[in-house]
């Protein structure tokens, strides 16, 4: 039975997982989750999520949620086709090196990159007032996690090596919309030179370029 | 040569590291950072922890930081000995599942925890005042999220499964600061009764009990 993806394109996360997807080249329905009609929230959908989010699978009666453990699921069940994304499975140190680099970005990058995200788009959509102090301390606060990067990324290519692995693109989820909506670039400032050539380089990848503006749901 | 963990006995993501190593009786050389002296931001100790934090594990050579890839790694290492920790790794429903509970801990339970851990707790230590306000929110947003771990403590013992792997022992240390400092979510018998039988379980394991114990005699 196909893979089905439950999400919505107002969800960076639902396109994260698309964006494994392709990249692995696993068919999948994507069936539409409404998250502006509150749909994410209902009995129904607790059945499925107990914390009433998306995205979530169901492949062939494995309904998994958290979009990174999701994209594990999938790169690792498509190891031998489409984009190579996390490392040899019996490489102890190589697979420790890569649980490092997706901690990393869950826990420096993603608090502080979702709460900017939080605070200038979300907020002023449902008529709220941005908490520009707050803005300001967040973007102080990820200049020094960028620092860290910077020192990472000068002695390998990625993250968690030499390769391309999951931990890089679950970057894109929020670092895409600070840049691409936001205006905040810190990022792909040229003051970090390693830092700004690996987002750059994310940022072009045929599997994000093909999901980021959203993809057509599943009729239902 | 025999692994060396650099950290805080009293920190909380060091202890996430503490409580496998006696888990798997896995033999280690304790090196207290010297945080007040604020050794972690010296460029020396930078060229081992780019973020300037612990802990971090120096295993014959080989240096890892994030608690949770060092708990993940000790627990693959030391398969064969001690509590498993961990599914079989050819297992891909079983470890999904692993993976989808260490995602809920760090997303739905330590970003509301670890604010309380700092207001109430790391703050009064360095003489600053605690913010009520932040602490307020997170007790509310701890208070909905555990809604969640209800649904899923209802219908099997741990977080992953029926078995206890890192996913659950990672929510120890910030789970028993909150406790300690009056945030009693977590053993609200009434109304999340699965919840406080979890909590109860994992908080009253020996291996977790030694960590404490080792906390409170060198404060």
């Amino acid at each position: 039975m196909v893979l089905k993806l439950y999400g919505d394109n107002i969800s960076n996360l639902a396109l994260r997982v698309a964006h494994v997807l392709t990249d692995k080249q696993v068919p999948f329905e994507y069936i539409k989750v409404d998250m502006i009609a509150g749909k994410h929230k209902s009995p129904e959908h607790a059945q499925r999520h107990p914390f009433g989010q998306i995205p979530y699978i169901d492949d062939d009666g494995l309904v998994l949620y958290e979009s990174r453990a999701i994209c594990k699921y999938i790169a690792t069940k498509w190891r031998d086709q489409g984009v190579q994304l996390i490392p040899d499975p019996n490489d102890l140190e190589a697979n420790a090196l890569f649980d490092q680099a997706l901690s990393i970005e869950q826990n420096n990058f993603e608090p502080i990159t979702l709460n900017i995200m939080l605070e200038l788009k979300y907020k002023p959509l449902r008529g709220e007032k941005t908490d520009e102090k707050f803005v300001e301390s967040l973007i102080a606060k990820l200049e020094v996690k960028l620092n860290g990067y910077e020192t990472i990324l000068s002695k390998q290519k990625y993250l968690a090596g030499e390769n391309l692995t999951l931990a890089d693109i679950y970057h894109l989820a929020w670092g895409a919309v600070l840049i691409d909506e936001l205006g905040v670039n810190s990022t792909i400032d040229e003051k970090r030179p390693h830092v700004a050539r690996w987002f750059k380089n994310l940022s072009s990848l045929p599997g994000w370029l093909a999901v980021k503006n959203g993809l057509p749901y599943q009729e239902v | 040569m025999t692994l060396k963990v650099y950290g805080v006995l009293q920190a909380t993501f060091t202890q996430r590291v503490l409580v496998v190593l006696k888990e798997k009786n896995v033999s280690y050389e304790f090196i207290t950072v010297d945080w007040a002296g604020k050794t972690h931001k010296a460029p020396s100790y930078l060229l081992n922890h780019p973020f300037g934090q612990f802990p971090y594990i120096d295993d014959d050579g080989f240096i890892l930081y994030e608690s949770i890839a060092i708990m993940k790694y000790i627990a693959l290492k030391y398969r064969d000995q001690g509590a498993p920790l961990l599914p079989d790794p050819g297992d891909l429903k079983a470890t999904a599942l692993m993976e989808q509970a260490c995602s809920v801990e760090a997303s739905n339970f330590n970003p509301f925890t670890t604010p309380i851990v700092i207001e109430k707790y790391g703050k009064p230590i360095r003489g600053v005042e605690p913010d009520e306000e932040v602490v307020k929110e997170c007790v509310l947003g701890l208070d909905s999220k555990l809604d969640g771990y209800e649904l899923i403590l209802a219908k099997q013992r741990y977080l992953a499964g029926d078995s206890i792997t890192i996913a659950d022992l990672a929510h120890l240390p910030t789970g028993t600061i909150i406790s300690r400092v009056g945030v009693t979510l977590l053993e609200d018998f009434t109304k999340r009764p699965n919840v406080t039988r979890w909590w109860r379980e994992i908080y009253t394991r020996p291996s977790w009990q030694e960590v404490v114990a080792s906390a409170d005699a060198k404060i």
